[in-house]
């Protein structure tokens, strides 16, 4: 196959993207890296002076990489490194498999109206801010008023304490996410369902009865890149979670709902360890570069 | 006598002999080198900044200072200023919140007073006089290391709001004035049908380490540190206060331990519970019709007094000049921070909504009637710990371990001992890291 050539004149309409995104994404990336190089708190660092006016140097002393290896003993950043992975191989099958769900059953013909209205209604907890989903979460699951409680005591008698207790608190938290992020999974595996051929579906139905053969067989090999996809953007969600949890539980009680982007902005911002910080935003970088890779290894198929 | 306190007294002593040239000093003389300057501030969403707001419009138009002041939520505010102060912003101005004053101290990011009266002499109103201030509150808030960085802006003091009826109706007409009282006499009588005879802030956050975890611990004559900054919370003292606390828990609302201040406040206001301590600050939300079923049953009295004392709650902020501004930007950042805080102000700052820190304000019979907190809070100031909680650096690293643990603590996921033990051990490895067990960093709090 030949390699494309472009002219010169279509680097400049792909510079302003490029300079933007270098100075956005890549710039402060490349700070935090060599931040988490130095030993770097910001109480005790003054400006030196910049380059260029750009970029900032600080006196921080250069340690290499003692803030990474210091990682490694750290009980708490383990415990919420696993607090996390417990959330996400939690959450991330439940609003997959929700998700298949809501769009199986929107992509059953018929209820045209009603399904236009659900399509709509689906969009509202994605567009709604995080601190706002954390606050109805409070509200909802508030022992006094909240609807949660009130239904919980009709069905069983009894109230629960679900934001005090350590268990439900996780569970609370983890509800508002699935709330909040399976309509989305519903949405992206719709579309990847009306990809399907009509007259494939069509035939595969007059082959089988079995609505669960046409899935595994026709529906899913179609949704695998919808699923990629989910797997990659909920993963990178749900471990730079913060904004739901802070305003929710604090991370509390205890440390029941301490996920690692509460605990490294306890350390960054509270201790104002930036240098600690940054090397544990380093390694989830890493950590979610890692799962992506293995979930285009594994589930990505080219239809 | 701390020795802050007698940098005080030494100060007053500078200013009397500066009396001699009293008659001529003025704020619109002093400020005319300066005006055009622009002062830069942060305020948070308070009474208080709301009450200087409003007043600001005269202070510009008589020293022709500009006073640019953002509006921060507080949970920013640490963060915002310790990022401006290091990579040299605008601010010329520190707001600082009496935990962080040895942060800001260390960091050289604040002037010390003494200094500023040196470097210029001319814009120091004679009559400003220091020791009006509650001298509690001026060493907790604006005192670090025997030297006075600012005077007391935004004040508060831990308080007993109660509502009446429903002590009156169990057979109380006064206030507990003990925490033993209110444990064994009011308690058992005001718990009951949905009722509960107090509630305590809890929540993981400062509210979980100041509000509710220190709270216990000094009444009762312990502390957090001992004299060598090693944890002092397996004390008999301290173990006391904490159990104190667990075996209150029996009397309070469920799901203390996710009970706010909104939510302890609202549980007072919608007659849930009999007691809250409380920041004197609530005063306003609590009397709102708006906001409150009690207004004609609220109140107001200052904490119990555990074995040791009262030693209620202490919180509040001061406002520092800023060493990154330049000469112009500090004389005129000073002469904002002494008219802000000044005695011709106090009173219409006050009826504003702000709390003022001087005594010779409250001496005003009007203003006490008008707002009945203030006996009570002028008596809370009277005695305390201005480190109720430690004011150096480490101590927002300590609260979040305090914080943590406290709340596992309450919901019997540790015991009270074993809690203090894990505590202690991580607290002691931060001040170890922080170098104060080596003599690398001097044991102030």
């Amino acid at each position: 196959m030949n390699k494309k050539t472009y002219s010169t004149r279509a680097f400049f309409f792909v510079a302003p993207a490029v300079i933007a995104l270098l100075t956005v994404g890549i710039l402060p990336l490349i700070f935090a890296l060599c931040t988490s190089l130095q030993q770097f708190v910001l109480t005790k660092v003054h400006l030196k002076g910049t380059v260029l006016g750009l970029w900032p140097i600080y006196d921080a002393p250069f340690v290499g990489l003692q803030n990474y290896l210091s990682l490694l003993s750290d009980q708490s950043f383990l415990a919420a490194l696993g607090r996390t992975f417990l959330f996400l191989i939690i959450n991330l099958p439940i609003q997959l498999v929700l998700g298949t769900v809501i769009a199986l059953l929107l992509h059953k013909p018929g209820n045209d109206r009603l399904k236009s209205v659900a399509r709509v209604c689906l969009v509202i907890p994605m567009a709604t801010t995080f601190a706002v989903v954390g606050l109805i979460g409070r509200l909802m699951f508030n022992n006094d008023f909240g609807v949660i409680d009130y239904f919980w005591s009709l069905l069983f008698g009894h109230k629960v304490q679900w934001l005090a207790d350590p268990a439900l608190a996780f569970v609370s938290v983890s509800a508002m996410d699935c709330w909040q992020w399976t309509p989305f999974c519903a949405l992206v595996l719709y579309s990847s369902l009306t990809m399907v051929p009509l007259e494939i579906e069509e035939a595969a139905k007059l082959e089988t009865d079995k609505w669960w053969h046409v899935l595994q067989r026709v529906q899913i090999p179609f949704m695998l890149p919808g699923i990629t996809a989910i797997l990659i953007l909920r993963t990178a969600d749900i471990l730079k979670m913060f904004d739901v949890i802070f305003v929710m539980t604090r991370g509390g009680p205890g440390s029941a709902t301490e996920l690692m982007s509460i605990y490294v902005q306890r350390v960054g911002f509270r201790a104002f360890e930036q240098s600690t910080a940054s090397a544990q935003a380093i390694v989830m970088l890493i950590i979610s570069i890692v799962l992506s890779r293995i979930y285009i290894r594994l589930v990505y198929r080219e239809i | 006598m701390k020795p802050s306190f007698r940098l005080v007294i030494l100060g007053a002593a500078l200013l009397s002999l500066s009396l001699a040239d009293a008659q001529a000093w003025s704020l619109e003389e002093a400020a005319k080198p300066y005006a055009g300057t622009e002062v830069s501030v942060i305020f948070l969403d308070r009474p208080g900044y709301r009450a200087i707001t409003a007043m600001l419009p005269d202070f510009e138009k008589r020293t022709g200072i500009k006073v640019r002041h953002d509006v921060v939520p507080y949970e920013n505010t640490l963060e915002k200023e310790v990022r401006d102060f290091s990579s040299n912003g605008d601010l010329t101005v520190a707001l600082v919140d009496l935990v962080w004053i040895g942060t800001f101290a260390d960091s050289d990011y604040i002037v010390p007073i003494d200094e500023l009266k040196q470097k210029y002499p001319a814009i120091f109103d004679p009559n400003y006089d220091m020791n009006d201030f509650f001298p509690l509150i001026l060493n907790a808030f604006g005192s670090w290391n025997g030297k006075v960085y600012g005077p007391p802006f935004d004040n508060y003091s831990g308080l007993l709001y109660y509502n009446k009826q429903m002590l009156k109706d169990a057979g109380f007409d006064q206030p507990p004035a003990t925490w033993d009282d209110l444990y064994n006499a009011y308690a058992p009588k005001l718990t009951g049908n949905g009722k509960y005879a107090y509630a305590l802030q809890s929540r993981r956050g400062e509210t979980q380490s100041c509000d509710s975890f220190m709270r216990f611990v000094w009444p009762w004559g312990g502390s957090l540190l001992d004299a060598k900054f090693r944890s002092n919370l397996l004390s008999p003292e301290s173990q006391a206060g904490l159990q104190f606390r667990q075996n209150l828990i029996k009397y309070m609302p469920p799901g203390i331990v996710d009970f706010d201040h909104n939510e302890a406040v609202n549980a007072l206001a919608q007659g849930q519970v009999a007691m809250i301590t409380e920041w004197s600050a609530f005063y306003s939300t609590l009397a709102d019709p708006k906001s409150s079923k009690i207004v004609n049953q609220l109140g107001v009295a200052p904490e119990p007094k555990g074995p040791a004392g009262r030693k209620p709650a202490l919180g509040g902020f001061s406002l520092a000049v800023a060493r990154q501004g330049n000469d112009k930007q500090q004389a005129a950042a000073w002469l904002f921070i002494q008219w802000a805080t000044s005695k011709e102000t106090a009173k219409e700052y006050v009826e504003k909504g702000g709390v003022s820190g001087r005594q010779s304000t409250y001496q005003d019979q009007e203003l006490v009637s008008k707002y009945p907190f203030i006996p009570a809070m002028v008596e809370s100031w009277q005695q305390g710990v201005p480190e109720f909680r430690p004011r150096f650096a480490e101590w927002p690293q300590i609260s979040e371990i305090i914080a943590e643990v406290g709340t596992r603590m309450m919901t019997g996921g540790v015991s009270i001992r074993r809690g203090c033990e894990e505590i202690g051990k991580r607290m002691e490895d931060v001040l170890s890291k922080a170098g104060y067990y080596d003599g690398k960093k001097k044991l102030i709090q």
